[in-house]
């Protein structure tokens, strides 16, 4: 009796826990086995869906999500949402597209400035959130709306119109193409470069948010901020490098539709911060900071890409896509929620 | 022995507080030095001061010969002291070695070296006798003794010359408190100095080697030896008041009011445990005990704001889970987060006053302002609540006023609450907390009116005199159990805070036979 309770007690500091349950603790583990139904879903109903054409077709708008994903699920790790990520891509294309085609800005030069203006909004929306310490809900809603405002403004002065032109007859934009928007041929299938892109920045955000030690910080912010204070991580810093990574992502974006298509709309990117926030949420992180994971969040944006084209190829009227992402995301929370509770009550 | 801290005329001022109004403390290495004083002498905000989250207004501070002013937790750090706060600051979601080299990673050109960090963790670990939790354990999971030592391993990562742990045994078992006893000698023999807080004297005796006493955030006894200052000479350091407390006189009744409140055998797993007490129409009953010791838990699940097993009923009918119920039944809280959980800031006094019965002057769903207003200048008036402006915002009064307040809403028709039910039973939690002393003896008047009233009153207070000058009847509490009940009259502060601080009892017996 003695030496069971002893045991009982010891095993109470050190739960081990069994591999399976481990696996169901990792973050992202909903939205691969989401991805996984998905995919065969949409390949039984559609077989141009899992053709070499049809993958390189939801593979592009996953890139694009998926660019975003990764440093918005960074910063909700950190405790906090940007909100004006959407209208940020459309601020960097204008900025870019304006500086070309109407101050005859050299490309590459014009891309730098547009960079810096990215690097300030986002340095302005975290310096905000730390100095004032109100969320970052209502301060990024103001840069929201206040860069919504911007963009069409300041376009419709410039150029009469709600979107800038002509970007694709300026010098150097060959070279910017092959960089952003270029192609590369695998088996005689033609794949977006972004879809690269995407992959490269997937890898980097994981190795920094698990290898790093702002990695590390991250999670201790998002965790418990008084707790990592206490401790010396500095907290402002790592607030504010999340915020410019995610308007740095919205710059490379937002360059990446300028270039693709020559030109750009003033409204571009408008309401597209939701769908950054669904997928990270989709991919396992939480509302409440502290938990996630960057390739979760890429595997959101994957499924992303996978049912809105995938509803094109099934012949489904598009105007469903809405609809599945909500019950998709419901679903995706739920699952979430009920496997961790599970994984941490057998776990006790 | 040198001094290896020595803090002089520390002075800290808060809005309204002079939290520590000149503290002296002297640290050798090497030694145990024991604080002590009584919830809200200021030890959190001294130790708040060391470590680097405050800093002082007036006073210096010097660490072996040098002058110091640690302007954040990095910088007390990098000076090697290192605190361990009661509510370990572990961040749940990282894992064990993360959290003890959180903010000072091993780590080149910014990329951790996991394998490294972890044999460290493994080393801090082991030499303070848990080998057995691994560095790669998420913390969240571990319990709240492993939480301790992970916390303790922190510390030492940082190779402290002087480390300040603030109730270390609180969460941990008897056998737990041995080992942690273990390590701190084993720190002290490398030189490193210990400041412990803690409020059993027992452990005091066993693990100090001298006592500064801070009472009202002065230093009243520097460097006591901790083995043999007598009991009674600490304990009366720590109450010795220069506050003079004024109490409603206790009504002489020749039989006791019906029982309104009972309580039988409720328990919060780890929190309390078959807590059973009753209270009696118009009598006041005082839950006396530190901070953590669970009384305030115990309102809660009376309110039926937290879930607990065991039964309560008020007059003699049962009140589930849930703070409707228990309101519809006839019960009031006057919560201790004054202005978090019980008052409308933006709101004037009128509106904060009679909200609870807004149903009352409701018609056809209009609301009856004239008559609002009328009720609520009546309570004003009977209660003195100044300035006595109806129609002022609330947050402009000071704290004895807002909280009279609070108390006025129960009086408004003798206390009937929205629904109807008349008030019958009060649950006031730490009802002078933020109040100026000389606003005190008003409310206090306030609550014995109440109870005049035929209303049964349950007190909680961090203030033993304000239990024992208040109440009827009081309830003694130590971590989760009722270990003494007594008439207020028959129990003295001494006495109280021996029982809450469990002072040993051979120390007590030789003591009493001293005295």
């Amino acid at each position: 009796m003695t030496t069971a309770s002893t045991v009982k007690a010891a095993d109470e500091r050190v739960r081990s826990i069994g591999l399976v349950r481990r696996l169901l603790l990792k973050p992202e583990l909903g939205a691969v086995i989401g991805a996984v139904v998905i995919f065969v879903f949409f390949s039984l109903l559609s077989e141009v869906f899992r053709s070499p054409s049809g993958v390189a077709n939801w593979l592009d708008p996953a890139a694009t999500i998926g660019i975003m994903a990764v440093p918005v699920a960074l910063l909700m790790i950190g405790g906090h949402f940007d909100l004006s990520a959407g209208v940020a891509i459309g601020t960097a294309g204008i900025t870019t597209t304006i500086l070309t085609t109407q101050y005859n800005m050299v490309l590459w030069v014009a891309m730098a400035v547009s960079l810096l203006v990215c690097l300030g909004i986002g340095f302005l929306n975290g310096y905000l959130v730390v100095r004032t310490g109100l969320p970052s809900f209502i301060i990024t809603l103001s840069t929201f709306l206040g860069l919504q405002g911007l963009n069409v403004g300041v376009t419709k002065l410039i150029t009469d119109q709600v979107q800038v032109q002509g970007l694709a007859d300026e010098p150097f934009y060959d070279g910017a193409h092959a960089v952003f928007a270029g192609t590369i041929s695998i088996g005689g299938q033609d794949f977006q470069i972004a879809i690269l892109w995407w992959i490269l920045i997937t890898a980097l955000g994981s190795w920094v948010l698990l290898r790093t030690r702002f990695g590390n910080w991250v999670f201790a912010i998002g965790g418990d901020l008084g707790a990592s204070r206490n401790v010396g991580v500095p907290a402002a810093r790592t607030t504010i490098t999340l915020f410019m990574a995610v308007s740095a992502a919205a710059w490379f974006v937002g360059n990446t539709q300028a270039i693709r298509l020559g030109s750009i709309q003033a409204v571009a990117g408008f309401g597209q911060e939701l769908i950054f926030i669904v997928a990270a949420v989709i991919g396992g992180c939480l509302l409440t900071g502290g938990f996630g994971s960057v390739i979760g969040a890429s595997v959101g944006a994957l499924i992303f890409g996978m049912t809105s084209q995938g509803i094109v190829y099934a012949g489904w009227d598009s105007d469903w896509f809405k609809f599945f992402l909500g019950a998709m995301l419901l679903l995706a929370v739920l699952a979430n929620r009920f496997v961790r509770r599970y994984a941490e009550e057998s776990g006790k | 022995m040198s001094e290896l801290l020595v803090m002089r005329g520390i002075v800290k001022q808060f809005p309204g507080v002079r939290a520590l109004d000149g503290v002296d403390l002297e640290v050798r290495a090497g030694e145990v030095h024991c604080l002590l004083g009584q919830n809200g002498a200021g030890k959190s905000t001294l130790i708040k001061i060391l470590a680097g989250a405050h800093l002082p207004d007036e006073g210096t501070i010097s660490l072996a010969g040098e002058e110091i002013r640690p302007a954040g937790p990095t910088d007390a750090i990098r000076l090697g002291i290192s605190t361990i706060y009661q509510e370990l600051d572990l961040v749940d979601g990282l894992s064990v070695a993360e959290n003890i080299f959180l903010g000072h990673e091993k780590a080149s050109l910014g990329f951790t070296r996991r394998g490294e960090t972890n044999a460290a963790a493994r080393d801090l670990l082991a030499r303070l006798g848990h080998g057995e939790i691994r560095p790669t354990t998420e913390v969240g999971r571990l319990s709240p003794a492993g939480k301790q030592v992970v916390s303790m391993a922190r510390a030492l990562s940082h190779d402290a010359r002087l480390i300040v742990m603030d109730e270390p045994s609180a969460a941990l078992a008897h056998d737990e408190v041995a080992n942690l006893f273990r390590i701190i000698r084993e720190l002290t023999a490398q030189g490193v100095a210990v400041v412990y807080i803690s409020h059993r004297l027992e452990e005091i005796r066993e693990i100090g080697d001298r006592v500064t006493v801070l009472k009202d955030g002065r230093t009243a006894a520097v460097g006591l030896p901790a083995r043999d200052t007598p009991t009674s000479t600490i304990v009366s350091l720590m109450t010795g008041r220069n506050v003079e407390y004024v109490f409603p006189p206790r009504p002489d009744r020749a039989e006791p009011g019906p029982e309104v409140l009972r309580v039988e055998n409720l328990s919060v797993p780890g929190v309390f445990a078959n807590v059973s007490f009753s209270v009696r129409a118009g009598e006041i009953v005082g839950l006396a005990g530190l901070v953590g010791s669970g009384r305030s838990e115990i309102i809660e699940a009376v309110y039926g704001a937290r879930k607990a097993s065991g039964r309560v009923l008020l007059d003699g009918r049962p009140v589930g889970a849930g703070t409707d119920r228990a309101v519809r039944l006839g019960m009031g809280l006057a919560p201790e987060e004054r202005k978090a959980q019980a008052l409308l800031l933006d709101e004037s006094v009128a509106r904060n006053i009679t909200l609870a019965g807004l149903g009352r002057y409701s018609r056809f769903g209009w609301l009856d302002r004239r008559r609002e207003l009328a009720d609520a200048r009546a309570q004003i008036e009977a209660l003195d609540i100044r300035p006595g402006d109806p129609r002022r915002p609330i947050k402009t009064l000071s704290g004895g006023n807002q909280q009279k307040a609070v108390l006025a809403r129960w009086l408004i028709d003798g206390g009937s609450s929205s629904s109807g039910a008349p008030l019958r039973l009060l649950l006031l939690d730490e009802p002078t907390r933020g109040v100026d002393v000389g606003a005190r003896a008003e409310l206090y008047a306030v609550i014995r009116r109440l109870a005049d009233q035929g209303i049964g009153v349950l007190l909680v207070s961090s203030e033993v005199p304000e239990v024992l000058g208040l109440a009827d009847r009081v309830l003694v509490i130590r971590e989760g159990e009722v270990v003494h009940e007594a008439q207020a009259g028959e129990l003295d502060e001494h006495r109280v805070l021996d029982l809450v601080m469990a002072a040993h009892p051979a120390t007590q017996e030789k003591e009493d036979a001293g005295e």
